[in-house]
Order: structure tokens, then C-alpha cells, then sequence
């Protein structure tokens, strides 16, 4: 009775004491580092985002003067909020934040500002601008790219002509509302460009594209481009084609453009482009420590898009160590 | 052999204890050399993250202590976020005014009928000096025209009160009043399934927990997978008090939690009301035999359970700026870990607010001290998962049982000692006292 106490009281207080060994330690580790830097994520479980923090570690690599912090909101909000707060708390020198929503991060953006930590809001932005500065993608600027090239494949800027399939992401969400408002910017002065699906949404994934494709080609003879608003679901469409043998008559464009996924696609000729939607994580890092450094940094930064078909892509895996 | 009774009774707090602990003495050293889990704002942090589990769990651990469980509440606090939101932005009849209003008519109605019912009956009871008597059969006018008559009073001035605030936008006061009725509802709902169609509560809650989601989206609409507010911009500025600093010491979400805790604490252990609930928990057949109206007390505490989902939006409202129906997705997961760290048993009848305050604590600190020495946020959720397991095996006093299956040092005496005190016929004074000790609760 007593010695069972007794042998459990002794091995709480061990495993006590190992836990607040092992804690410390693992804090006296990053002592010498000149920066630290927090960087709140929104989750690490889907493929732009996993690329997102590729790059940002890859960036944080070459900086032997900074340790980077990076925390997993896990896709909520409240877990966001609360690692911001975490990192408030830490005394960063500079916090990079990448929200999953403008308003559930604002009020914990606004209390960094407030605590004299310079933010950079990374990708989505938040609805202050006390921040230091947004880096980001530009969709409208992206979905223009697309629909200019959709127009060259289609036969040339006012001879373009052809049957045109837009896979829609979120119904709701901004990118996909930009991603369509720029491709249209250039595809609707084409007369000769028909338009087969009514805002028709793959919810961003390959699936759901592949059954709306599935649809599509049954109820129509001829289609000659589709448009994704991201690869899996260019991917998917393309899949769709192929299995009733069609795939060689159309052309799929995508966007995002991850090393991993789209550019492997058009590698392989399944995808005739993609644009690539960067993420913000090297250069968010790289203005950050450009700021701790005491340069002037600008408000916003626009990251270009880059196009990618057979010719260059080849040569982009092999940049990314593929 | 005091001391270690003390130490077993007391055993809920060692847990947290030994938690806090651990933070203070593993905590990262800020630049100015402070440490920075025992500083102020932290502690803060903790107390204002934990508060909306805290409300859902303090609801919950009623609910199970009669036996039950509640799967609903997530989807409970989505639908009252989005209400919540709605009518603190958009002026005019919204789908939030249209499922709130009304709501809050019925719930004053309902509430007024019962409650002065409630009042006329033990009065009668007390004035017949029998306690145990089930039902008094009160006259036409103490049994339905004065209840109902306050009923209808009650509704009437909750209407007087919100319908003007329909033209413009709802102020603090309107919203914390429709926001929680909404959730009561619903959650009488629940019980009154339960408890009128005998079905399992867990079947019941979870079908609650779909249908409340769809009644979420659908009151947020198509469009709105989020609905921003904005504190002085969209939404009045008053807005900002629940989730600001009360008199710069404590945050309001904690005021609230510490609040619930303490006020539902204190029915569960000094009226009768809570002498029911962990009866009907213990044997819900006995109980109804003795005369507990059985039935009337679990749709009360699926009620609350409720209402206080509804509470926990309102404050989520006010701290994440927004109201959508995704939030509260998977809260009652952490709400029933935290309840069960707390020594609340899932069987039902025994467990207690305090020992799920503990609970809840325990969870967030966790969180917390994981966070503060940036370990891996996927060997975090590891890591919680075993301490959640051996928080409860402690708990539960059960770890000698494990380590004697096991076959372990230690164990084979706490086992003996267990399956000994399970056999009166062996009971001997020492081996007595191990029995005992495996009973209190």
C-alpha cells in the first residue's frame, strides 16, 4: 500500500524532473542566434501550404543569424490565434503571420502592432494596416496570365475561337472569383470563344473536377480548353478526358504550378500549362530580416507569376531538386 | 495513512500542480531574463483560450454525470455564432433575426410558465409538509392561468425589448440574450428527445450535432463562410468589452468561465436540483423510484448545456471578430477529454465542476507549455493524446491495474489489493483501506 505510493510518487517527480530537463535543454540550444522569428501557419497538411514552409525553411537555411519558429494553426482559427499570442509572448523579433481568415486574426495582429513586434502578413491579408508589410500573390494578375495564354492556344488574340470549360475553386472564396475575373478579362473580347459550364465548382479538388468533366463530355462533343482554377483540378478534368480517350483534343491549363504536383503534370504532358502561384514564405523571410537589418522595406510586395509548359519545365524540377 | 488519504482526495489538484510546474521550471527565459510562462500576460492567454471549452465543459460535465453525453455542442455554439454575428452587423429581418427572435419568445414563454409553476408547487409542498411527494396537484388558477399569464408577460417583454432593435443593429445586451436562448432551445430540444422517445443520448446529440451544423450554414447563407465583425466599424463598438481586460486584471471569457463554474458548482452541490443529477447518474431507475422526476431534470441539464454553448458563441464572437458556422467544429471532443481528465466519470454519477475546472486547466497549460518550446505541432498532438490517457489513468486510479496486467513491479501489489477489496468475504482492516480508496471519488 505505502511502497505502491511511495513508487508512484517517486516516478511522477522523475518523470517531473526528465520532462524539465529535457525542456531546458532543449531551450539553451538556440542561444547565439542573433533573430528570432515567429511565423504562424495555418496548417501544414495540404500541398501549397507544405510547400509554403519548404520554402520558407529553405530561405531561414541560408541564415545561419536567424532562428525560425514555426508554429501549426492546424486549419483553425483559434489555434492561430492562440500561436500568435504564443509568439507575442516569446518576445520575437519579427513575426511573419499567414492567416487562415482576415477577421478572426486581425485582433491578435493588431496586438503584436501593439506590442512593438513588426508583422509581415503573408498571403491573406488582414483588415488593419498597421502592419509592416503584405506579401503576397496577385490571382486577378494570375487568371490574366491564363487567359492570355488560353487566347494564344485558342488560335490567336482576335481569331481565338474554341469551347471553353471553367472548373471554378470555392464558390465563395476570393481567389477564385480573381482567378476568374482576370482570365475573362482577356478571353471575353474573343467572339469566337463559347463557354460550356455555368460557374460550375470542383471545391478545388481533383475529385469533384473529374465528375463535373465526366458531365461535360458527355453533353458535349467538342471542348477544346479547360481551365482550372488549380491543378488537381485541371488534373482531375484531364483524367476525365482520358478515360473516354479525348484527352488529346484539349488543352489543360491549371494554377499553382507546385513543384511536386502541376509542373510534374506538364512535365509529363498531361497539363498543357500552369502558372505558378508562389508562395510568400522565402520572400516574406527575406524582407523580414532586410527590416531587422534596418532597411526600409515597402508596404506590399506583388510576387510575380511565372508560366509553365513543356519547354521550361524540365528545367524547373531540376531547379527544385526534382 | 492521513496524508495519503489527503493525498488521493486532493489527487485532481496534484495533476495540475504538477503541470504548472513543469511550465515554470522548463519555461524559456525571456531576453530580459523573465520567465515567460509565469508572466501575467501568459497566465492570461491560458485563462482566455481555455474559456470557451471551459463554458461548453462546465455544461457538460452535468449532462454526464447523469449518464449522458453531449455530442451537439459544436454545432450548437456555430449556429449561435452566426446568429450572434448576424445581428450585431446586418440591420433589418435576417435569417439570424428570424431563427432568434422568436426563439427567445417561446424560450420566455416556456421559461415563465415553468418557472413560476415551479415556484406555486413547493410552495404547496412545503405548506403540506411532505417533501417526498411527487406531484401536488395545484388548482386551475396557481397550476395554469398565473404561469401562463407570466409566460406570456415574459414574452411580451422580451419582444417589446428586441423588435425595435430589428430596423437597426442589435446592441451587446440584445445579442446576449438571443444568442444563449437559441442555444437553450435547442438544447431542451435535445433532452426533450431524449427523454420523451427513451433514445440513447448519444444518438440523439450526434443526429443534433448534423442538424445544427445544416441550420448553421443555412442561417449564414450560401455566400458568408464567415461573417466579419468588425467592432466599431460594422458592428457596435461596445462590442469590444467581451473580450477586453476587466479592470485590467482579468480578461471577461474568463470572468465568464470562472462565473459558470462557480454558479453551476454551486447548484450541483448545495440544491436539491444537483442531489438529482448525480442520483439519476448513479441509477437513473432507483432514482425515478424514489420519486425524482427524472425526466424533467436531464432535459434541465441538456438545456443548460446549451445555453452556455450559446454563451462560450457570444465570447467567440467577440474574440475571433467573426461568426461562422465551422465554429466549434470538434470543441465537444475537447470539452469531454477535458471533463474525464477532471475525474468525471462517463458512466455517470460521479465526477465533479471543480475536478473539470481542473481539467479544463490542465488541457490549456498543456497546450500552452507544448507551444512556448515550439515542439512540432504534429508530435504535439502525440504527446496530448498520451497525457490525455495518463492523466485519466491517474485519475481513475487505475495505473496499478495496468501495471499488473502487465505484470510490472508495483503492480502486482495494487492489484492484489484491488481484486482483494472486490471480495467481501476477504476484507481485512489494511486491505480495507485500499478498497475504500478505490471508491472515493
Amino acid at each position: 500500500m505505502k511502497r505502491r505510493d511511495m513508487l508512484k510518487l517517486a516516478a511522477m517527480t522523475a518523470a517531473l524532473l526528465t520532462t524539465t530537463a529535457l525542456l531546458t535543454t532543449g531551450n539553451a540550444y538556440a542561444q547565439d542566434k542573433k533573430w528570432k522569428i515567429g511565423f504562424s501557419q495555418v496548417t501544414t497538411i495540404e500541398p501549397w501550404r507544405a510547400q509554403f514552409n519548404k520554402d520558407i525553411l529553405a530561405e531561414a537555411a541560408k541564415h545561419p543569424e536567424v532562428e525560425l519558429i514555426i508554429t501549426d494553426g492546424e486549419d483553425k482559427t483559434e489555434k492561430q490565434v492562440a500561436d500568435v499570442e504564443n509568439l507575442i509572448r516569446q518576445e520575437v523579433d519579427a513575426l511573419l503571420v499567414s492567416p487562415k481568415e482576415s477577421a478572426g486574426l486581425t485582433g491578435v495582429v493588431q496586438q503584436a502592432i501593439d506590442a512593438k513586434i513588426p508583422v509581415f502578413v503573408l498571403d491573406r491579408n488582414v483588415d488593419t494596416k498597421d502592419y509592416t508589410q503584405f506579401v503576397g500573390g496577385d490571382n486577378a494578375l494570375i487568371g490574366r496570365a491564363a487567359g492570355e495564354y488560353a487566347v494564344e492556344l485558342l488560335g490567336g488574340k482576335g481569331k481565338a475561337a474554341g469551347n471553353v470549360v471553367e472548373i471554378w475553386g470555392g464558390m465563395g472564396t476570393q481567389p477564385a472569383h480573381d482567378r476568374h475575373n482576370g482570365f475573362h478579362e482577356f478571353t471575353d473580347k474573343e467572339p469566337g470563344i463559347k463557354y460550356l459550364l455555368d460557374q460550375q465548382s470542383g471545391d478545388w479538388k481533383q475529385d469533384q473536377a473529374y465528375n463535373l468533366m465526366a458531365n461535360a463530355l458527355k453533353s458535349n462533343e467538342k471542348i477544346d480548353l479547360v481551365y482550372g482554377h488549380n491543378d488537381p483540378m485541371a488534373y482531375g478534368a484531364y483524367l476525365a478526358a482520358k478515360d473516354v480517350g479525348r484527352e488529346k483534343d484539349i488543352k489543360f491549363i491549371g494554377i499553382d504550378g507546385l513543384p511536386n504536383e502541376g509542373v510534374q503534370m506538364v512535365n509529363k504532358g498531361e497539363l498543357t500549362a500552369t502558372f505558378t502561384y508562389v508562395t510568400p514564405g522565402a520572400e516574406g523571410l527575406r524582407q523580414a530580416i532586410k527590416f531587422l537589418n534596418g532597411e526600409k522595406v515597402e508596404k506590399t510586395i506583388t510576387l510575380p507569376t511565372e508560366k509553365i509548359t513543356k519547354e521550361n519545365a524540365a528545367q524547373v524540377l531540376k531547379d527544385n531538386g526534382l | 495513512m492521513t496524508a495519503l488519504k489527503l493525498l488521493s482526495r486532493t489527487k485532481l489538484y496534484w495533476g495540475l500542480i504538477a503541470i504548472f510546474l513543469i511550465g515554470v521550471l522548463g519555461s524559456p527565459m525571456s531576453s530580459k531574463g523573465n520567465n515567460i510562462f509565469l508572466s501575467y500576460g501568459n497566465l492570461l492567454d491560458v485563462l482566455r483560450q481555455v474559456s470557451t471549452t471551459g463554458l461548453i465543459a462546465t455544461g457538460m460535465t452535468a449532462v454526464i454525470i447523469t449518464g449522458g453525453i453531449d455530442l451537439s455542442v459544436g454545432s450548437l455554439m456555430a449556429i449561435c455564432s452566426v446568429v450572434c454575428a448576424m445581428l450585431l452587423t446586418v440591420p433589418g429581418v435576417t435569417p439570424g433575426v428570424v431563427l432568434g427572435v422568436p426563439t427567445v419568445a417561446l424560450v420566455a414563454l416556456c421559461l415563465g410558465f415553468v418557472v413560476t409553476r415551479f415556484i406555486f408547487q413547493n410552495l404547496a409542498k412545503s405548506r403540506a409538509g411532505a417533501d417526498l411527494v411527487r406531484d401536488i396537484r395545484l388548482d386551475g388558477i396557481r397550476g395554469l392561468v398565473t404561469p401562463a399569464v407570466v409566460g406570456v408577460v415574459l414574452c411580451c417583454l422580451s419582444l417589446w425589448y428586441l423588435l425595435p432593435q430589428i430596423g437597426s443593429k442589435f446592441g451587446v445586451p440584445g445579442v446576449l440574450l438571443v444568442a444563449p436562448c437559441v442555444g437553450l432551445l435547442f438544447g431542451a430540444l435535445n433532452g426533450f428527445i431524449i427523454v420523451a422517445g427513451r433514445l440513447q443520448p448519444f444518438i440523439v446529440t450526434l443526429a443534433m450535432m448534423v442538424t445544427a451544423l445544416g441550420i448553421a450554414r443555412l442561417t449564414a447563407g450560401q455566400n458568408n463562410a464567415v461573417l466579419p465583425v468588425y467592432t466599431g466599424s460594422n458592428a457596435t463598438a461596445d462590442f469590444e468589452i467581451l473580450r477586453s481586460l476587466v479592470f485590467g486584471v482579468i480578461p471577461m471569457p474568463g470572468l465568464f468561465f470562472l462565473g459558470a463554474i462557480l454558479i453551476y458548482g454551486a447548484v450541483l452541490r448545495f440544491t436539491p436540483f444537483g442531489r438529482y443529477v448525480y442520483a439519476i447518474g448513479g441509477n437513473e431507475e432507483a432514482a425515478r423510484l424514489s420519486g425524482i422526476a427524472a425526466g424533467r431534470v436531464k432535459i434541465a441539464t441538456y438545456a443548460i448545456s446549451g445555453l452556455l454553448a450559446g454563451i462560450a458563441a457570444v465570447l467567440y464572437v467577440a474574440q475571433y471578430r467573426q461568426g461562422k458556422p465551422d465554429a466549434g467544429a470538434g470543441l465537444e471532443l475537447d470539452a469531454i477529454a477535458a471533463v474525464v481528465i477532471g475525474g468525471t466519470s462517463l458512466m455517470g454519477g460521479r465526477g465533479s465542476l471543480t475536478g473539470t475546472f481542473c481539467g479544463v486547466l490542465i488541457f490549456g497549460l498543456l497546450s500552452n507549455i507544448l507551444q512556448l518550446h515550439n515542439i512540432n505541432s504534429n508530435l504535439q498532438l502525440v504527446l496530448k493524446g498520451m497525457i490525455i490517457i495518463g492523466t485519466v489513468l491517474v485519475q481513475e486510479r487505475n495505473a496499478g491495474d495496468l501495471l499488473a496486467y502487465l505484470r510490472l513491479p508495483g503492480g502486482q501489489a495494487a492489484h492484489k489489493e484491488t481484486t482483494a477489496a472486490k471480495r467481501p468475504s476477504q476484507e481485512t482492516p489494511s486491505l480495507n483501506l485500499g478498497g475504500n480508496k478505490n471508491e472515493t471519488t
